[in-house]
């Protein structure tokens, strides 16, 4: 394979485009720049803010940690079968307290 | 106090980054480019790229990219800067207007993160779900991307990848999916992670690779349905989807990196790569077919040609590309499957690029107080040096290869109710010949009134539809209508005429010392007057003052011998009023002319200099008279209108427009070499435009509105990095960096270059040895490996030629350059600084300073000395050598017997990377204590130190702005200003230099140099400036720091003020917070300086919108204190913009 097959049928989105650029003088050289905008009016819709999560991204590890390690200790309790209940009572407790955990601002 | 004007003349060029999309509407097909801190947003069309607006960004700008979202059919633009402000801009068309919405913005900084090292990276999910962003190390910013919420929650997930390289999405994932390339001890690894949106976590490992492509560096997603990675490593590149792997290593792949991409078809078979040598290839995936979904069967490279050094690449269409650069210009480019000398990319179009601007020289090379900057552009093969002067620019529409023109006539014939000429008529020894303009064609013709075997002195429309020539022998009347003569006014005798001027119903000439007035009637030429005057004539005009009158009451004479300006009174010719001239130089062309309703007599003199009065009209007394240096040649004086104003055209040498402003005469320099005649052209295919005959050619152009700055470039295909300026010599001395590469026989260069195609080549035989003993790493280097050869090289200050290139041995590295006049030596010398760069060691040890003598096309070395660390500065201070060497600062003198010995020394500094002298007081610039003040005793033969800014700084660039008041930026692109206190009481305070205006200009500069773009002695001001500091940056601005009075900057401050509330800034950045001066966490408001950009914004507010702006400003005019008018402001900061 060729470059020219590289080369051969390149994606054209408007044929008509860079047609009437004419080549003849050689390179052109440009140094022409846009007007520049100057917008004195607010749009109108109003922009969405993007707000940073400032919370400790530790502390969010460790909390996020901490739900999976006792939720995975509940599984294993569950699979042990019903000998503790009143374990069963405390990781039903602490899966609650998921919540909670997360909605305070901890930094 | 101090008070400072800060202003950007030419705009940063380095490109950024480039992205193709449909922006402004569905349909169009835009190409935006970021530079800095603005976005350009150009137009795909069939006559190629048309820029429809730049939009200023209160931001430097680190990562552009853009997305589609899903119910979407336009593109949306994602941007994020150096300061952590993020925002997503949309364009939109309101009738011919693009206005542009911010949809969402904020900022993602997090006070405690470390800074990720290998710099900001952003990517956004093909299904435009999340944007990730790499800030700090071992976390990964996302924001959420919903349109329906007023909020996005932008949260940063721990990642257990510290170094990364770099970030992707992958398509075709059902959550979105990034890839990292990232290092640890035992090598570069890729991982996918998928992202959980709802719990903004990392969910699982989808697939990793360990120990991938040796120092990868870059990602390319490949599109659904075939998915995966392309991970492009030093010398090979690895296809990847996790299960599937291919790899290739192609053997075009030199001895660069890789480090831009554009992917050429929406399928993904196809991308573009770009590396640091500027070499462009192409990657083709090979895709087998057979299976459900498609798969990669392998992979294909090969090399396209060469391009620009890329910083980025980006396919518009139909096989154009636009390449962005920092290092060298940017380009258009055309794929050809037809190769022109082994290329398949052919340049179309280059945009050009300063950056990165290493160090300017300013110079008046044709001594008429206007400076001229050249500065030292681009690095590697892109190296170049741009000579840049304001002026008013021609822009050339057809050009006629006509040698020989000694005059030129455009007019009407036989179409005297058409607004438009037809006909140009140009003047040769000997004969005359008629061109005539129909459509853009131009034919010769003929006139049978018209004597065309003579050569014509002057053409002109008359009244009653007729046309007169003028030649040495007579005065032809011709019917316009029926092209024939119908009357002739001939000297009698066998005189003939000298000079003559007319206007549409008088003509005036002169026959040596004897002066004709003529009157044109219909169908007759009847001589009123004649007068004999004291010397021959010089020059004369007879141009109506007032626009609307057809007739003068006036002639104004030039004469000979002496040396004169004659005003005589019509009809009778009565001398009225005589202005000596002085000098000797005889007058060559004078016109009256009207200035914003003031009379003006202009003369010009056979040396290019020119006189000008203020003319009354009645009296015809003169008064007020100036002088000018246009140029070095006879200067030729012409009117012609351009948008409703009357300006006056000087042809010489140095072409100059000559036109008012605030009823001041300003005087613009053409960017053209040489002009010997001009006329006014306003043809139907050519209207408003100037016909202008240079020696070999007549240009058809029009003529910008303002002056503005003109580049040119001096390709160097080396990187220069130091530039002086020799008077004596006439001569520039650059330093450059080439890169060869080590091959069998030794170390080559790659390309050609100024220092390998110099008219003379030496190279440095004096070879220092390595500071505790051990080989030099030229002698041992491996083969292909890649070796910095410093040049010095001297430049002819005209041709730019380059004359001589002197070579240093590798590792010798020229460090600083300047060109000096030493003790009592009349010689003038080139003064180079090298050091010894050894990559095992911290910091050069060993260095010279080398002085050479470039005289008679020869350059010599005159002495040398050695010093003990890298000599970071010098300066040429009372006649002797005053440099920054490592920790010390040195005085070195030049003693008889031309050696250099050293006579003082001081070491209180870190390094002293940059010295500034003034009279006895040095500036130091250090590598991070900020600034030094020291005064050298002379008496005693030490440097005391006086004063310094005791807060830590990492310094870029100093100036000395007055004696008490010092310049600096420092490295997170701010500026500052420390002042000294001589009037302190305590020593202590003495010993300070308080910190007094601050600013952050968001670029980084390298260089100030005191200087100034425009003529300095021409026209007054109506603005108080003081001084004038020009600066070039990393990014290719050129700006100016100026200092100003207090109560005109209290003026500009409430301007700015109230310009920050009316102009919304895009994106929302506040203006005072980008303004804010800040280094790492702290901050402290601007202060002491106007941002300049902002006051000029002004110019280009609506009326209405300038009106509010002023509302309530006062200002002192006059010594008188009142509230601004619009008309004020106007013409104040009209005035400002004239610095630029």
């Amino acid at each position: 394979m060729s470059v020219i097959d590289f080369i051969k049928g390149l994606p054209i989105y408007d044929s008509n485009n860079f047609t009437l650029l004419s080549n003849d003088h050689g390179i052109r050289t440009s140094q022409k720049r846009a007007s520049v905008y100057l917008p004195t009016e607010d749009a109108p819709d109003q922009a969405q803010l993007i707000v940073l999560d400032k919370r400790c991204v530790l502390l969010r590890y460790l909390t996020q940690q901490w739900d999976k390690k006792t939720l995975q200790r509940k599984r294993e309790h569950g699979n042990d079968g019903s000998s503790n209940n009143t374990n069963n009572s405390t990781n039903g407790n602490n899966s609650k307290k998921r919540p909670r955990l997360e909605a305070n601002e901890l930094n | 106090m101090s008070h400072h004007y800060v202003v950007t003349a030419q705009k940063p060029t380095a490109v950024v980054a480039c992205l193709t999309g449909n922006f402004t509407s569905p349909t169009d097909l835009n190409l935006i480019i970021a530079r800095n801190n603005q976005v350009e947003i150009d137009l795909v069309t069939p006559e190629g790229l048309r820029p429809l607006k730049e939009i200023n960004i209160n931001g430097k700008i680190t990562v552009m990219r853009h997305f589609r979202p899903p119910d979407s059919n336009k593109d949306l633009l994602f941007i994020l800067t150096r300061r952590f402000n993020v925002m997503i801009l949309e364009a939109r068309m309101v009738g011919d207007n693009i206005t542009v919405v911010t949809k969402a913005n904020g900022n993602v900084s997090d006070s405690v993160g470390i800074l990720s090292e290998g710099g900001f990276i952003a990517a956004i999910d093909p299904k435009a779900r999340v944007i990730g962003m790499c800030l700090y190390q071992g976390l990964f910013t996302i924001i959420p991307l919903d349109k329906d919420a007023s909020e996005l929650k932008a949260t940063s997930l721990r990642m257990d990848e510290l170094i990364v390289y770099d970030v992707e999405f992958l398509h075709g994932c059902l959550n979105p999916t990034v890839i990292v390339i990232h290092k640890d001890n035992d090598g570069r690894h890729v991982k996918c992670h998928e992202i959980n949106l709802r719990d903004k976590e990392f969910m699982k490992l989808a697939w990793k690779q360990d120990n991938v492509e040796t120092e990868a560096t870059m990602l390319i997603p490949v599109p659904s349905p075939i998915g995966g990675v392309i991970v492009i490593g030093r010398e090979s590149i690895v296809y990847h989807d996790g299960s599937n792997y291919h790899a290739v290593a192609p053997l075009t792949f030199r001895q660069s990196t890789i480090n831009c991409y554009a992917r050429v078809d929406s399928k993904g078979l196809r991308y573009l790569l770009g590396n640091m040598d500027g070499q462009l290839y192409m990657l083709f995936l090979g895709i087998n077919e057979t299976g459900k979904v498609p798969t990669v069967k392998d992979i294909k490279v090969e090399q396209l040609g060469e391009i620009s050094i890329p910083e980025c690449i980006t396919y518009l269409d139909n096989g154009f590309l636009y390449i962005g650069s920092r290092h060298g210009d940017s380009q258009l480019v055309r794929l050809s499957s037809e190769p022109i000398d082994g290329s398949y990319v052919i340049p179309v179009e280059n945009f050009t690029n300063l950056a990165p601007i290493l160090d300017i020289a300013v110079v008046d090379l044709d001594r008429q107080g206007q400076g001229q900057i050249i500065t030292c552009s681009g690095s590697f093969k892109d190296g170049s040096l741009r000579i840049i002067r304001i002026g008013i620019g021609i822009q050339e529409h057809a050009c006629i290869d006509l040698p020989g023109i000694k005059g030129m006539w455009s007019l009407k014939v036989g179409i005297d109710d058409s607004v438009y000429e037809n006909t140009l008529v140009l003047a040769f020894v000997g004969h005359t010949r008629i061109l005539t303009l129909s459509g853009e064609e131009v034919e010769e013709t003929e006139i049978p009134g018209f004597a065309s075997d003579l050569q014509s002195f002057l053409c002109a429309n008359v009244e009653y539809d007729q046309l007169i020539q003028v030649t040495a022998e007579s005065v032809r009347l011709v019917k316009s209508s029926t092209k024939a003569l119908v009357g002739e006014w001939k000297p009698e005798g066998d005189r003939s005429i000298g000079v003559v001027s007319c206007n549409s119903t008088q003509i005036v000439a002169a026959s040596a010392r004897e002066i004709f007035y003529i009157a044109i009637e219909d169908g007759s030429l009847v001589e009123k007057c004649r007068k004999t005057l004291a010397y021959e004539v010089a020059c004369l005009d007879v141009t109506p003052l007032d626009e609307k009158q057809n007739k003068s009451e006036l002639v104004a004479v030039g004469l000979w011998t002496d040396i004169s300006a004659v005003i005589l009174s019509l009809p009778d010719l009565e001398t009225i009023y005589t202005e000596k001239l002085s000098g000797e130089i005889i007058p060559r062309s004078i016109l009256m002319t009207t200035f914003e309703d003031i009379h003006y007599l202009l003369c010009a003199l056979g040396d290019g200099s020119m006189y000008y009065f203020i003319l009354d009209r009645t009296t015809g007394f003169l008064t007020d008279k100036k002088k000018v240096t246009l140029g070095t040649q006879p200067t030729t004086l012409r009117t012609f209108r351009s948008f409703a104003t009357t300006n006056v055209f000087a042809c010489s040498d140095r072409p100059t427009v000559i036109y008012s402003s605030n009823h001041k005469l300003v005087f613009s320099n053409v960017n053209l070499k040489e002009v010997n005649h001009m006329c006014s052209l306003n043809a139907q295919a050519y209207p408003d435009s100037l016909a202008l005959a240079t020696k070999n050619s007549v240009i058809l152009g029009t003529i910008d509105e303002i002056q503005k700055l003109h580049i040119r470039t001096v390709p160097l295909g080396e990187g220069p990095r130091r530039i002086a300026y020799q008077e004596a010599s006439q001569t520039f001395a650059v330093s450059t960096l080439r890169i060869d590469v080590h091959g069998r026989g030794g170390a080559k260069p790659l390309r050609n270059s100024a220092s390998t195609q110099a008219q003379n080549i030496t190279c440095s035989s004096n070879m220092l040895p390595k500071p505790g003993g051990g080989n030099s790493t030229a002698a041992n280097a491996e083969v292909g490996q890649e070796i910095d050869v410093h040049n010095l090289l001297i430049i002819d200050q005209n041709t730019f030629e380059v004359l001589h290139a002197h070579q240093f041995v590798p590792p010798e590295t020229i460090s600083a350059l300047m060109s000096a006049k030493l003790g009592d030596d009349p010689n003038t010398y080139y003064v180079v600084a090298t050091s010894l760069v050894f990559p095992d060691e911290p910091e050069p040890k060993v260095g010279r300073i080398i002085i050479f003598h470039y005289h008679e096309n020869k350059l010599t070395q005159v002495a040398e000395t050695k010093v003990d660390g890298t000599c970071y500065a010098l300066v040429e201070f009372n006649g002797k050598v005053l440099a920054g060497i490592g920790s010390f600062v040195r005085l070195y003198e030049w003693t008889n017997e031309k050696e250099l010995r050293m006579e003082c020394n001081i070491q209180n500094m870190i390094a002293a990377l940059f010295l500034k002298a003034k009279g006895d007081f040095i500036l130091v610039g250090d590598l991070m204590r900020s600034i030094t003040l020291l005064q050298h005793k002379q008496m005693e033969g030490i440097f005391v130190e006086i004063a310094r800014d005791c807060e830590p700084k990492w310094m870029r660039a100093v100036e000395i702005l007055d004696d008490d008041t010092f310049l600096g930026c420092e490295t997170h692109d701010n500026l500052f200003v420390c002042q000294k206190d001589s009037a302190a009481t305590t020593d202590e305070e003495r010993q300070l230099l308080p910190e007094l205006a601050r600013f952050h200009l968001g670029d980084t500069i390298n260089v100030f140099r005191h200087g100034s773009l425009v003529m300095q002695n021409v026209g007054e001001r109506t603005t108080p400036i003081n001084g004038c500091v020009l600066y070039g940056t990393c990014n290719g601005a050129i700006g100016i720091v100026t200092q100003i009075p207090q109560d005109f900057y209290d003026f500009l401050h409430g301007l700015e003020e109230r310009l920050k509330k009316i102009i919304k800034s895009v994106g929302k950045i506040d203006h005072t917070y980008y303004r804010n001066y800040q280094i790492n966490t702290k901050v402290e408001p601007s202060e002491g300086f106007i941002d300049g950009d902002l006051i000029e914004s002004f110019l280009d507010l609506s009326r209405d919108k300038m009106h509010e702006a002023v509302t309530g400003l006062e200002l002192t005019l006059n010594g008188e204190r009142k509230s601004a008018d619009v008309e004020d402001v106007i013409k104040i900061v009209e005035d400002l913009t004239r610095m630029h």
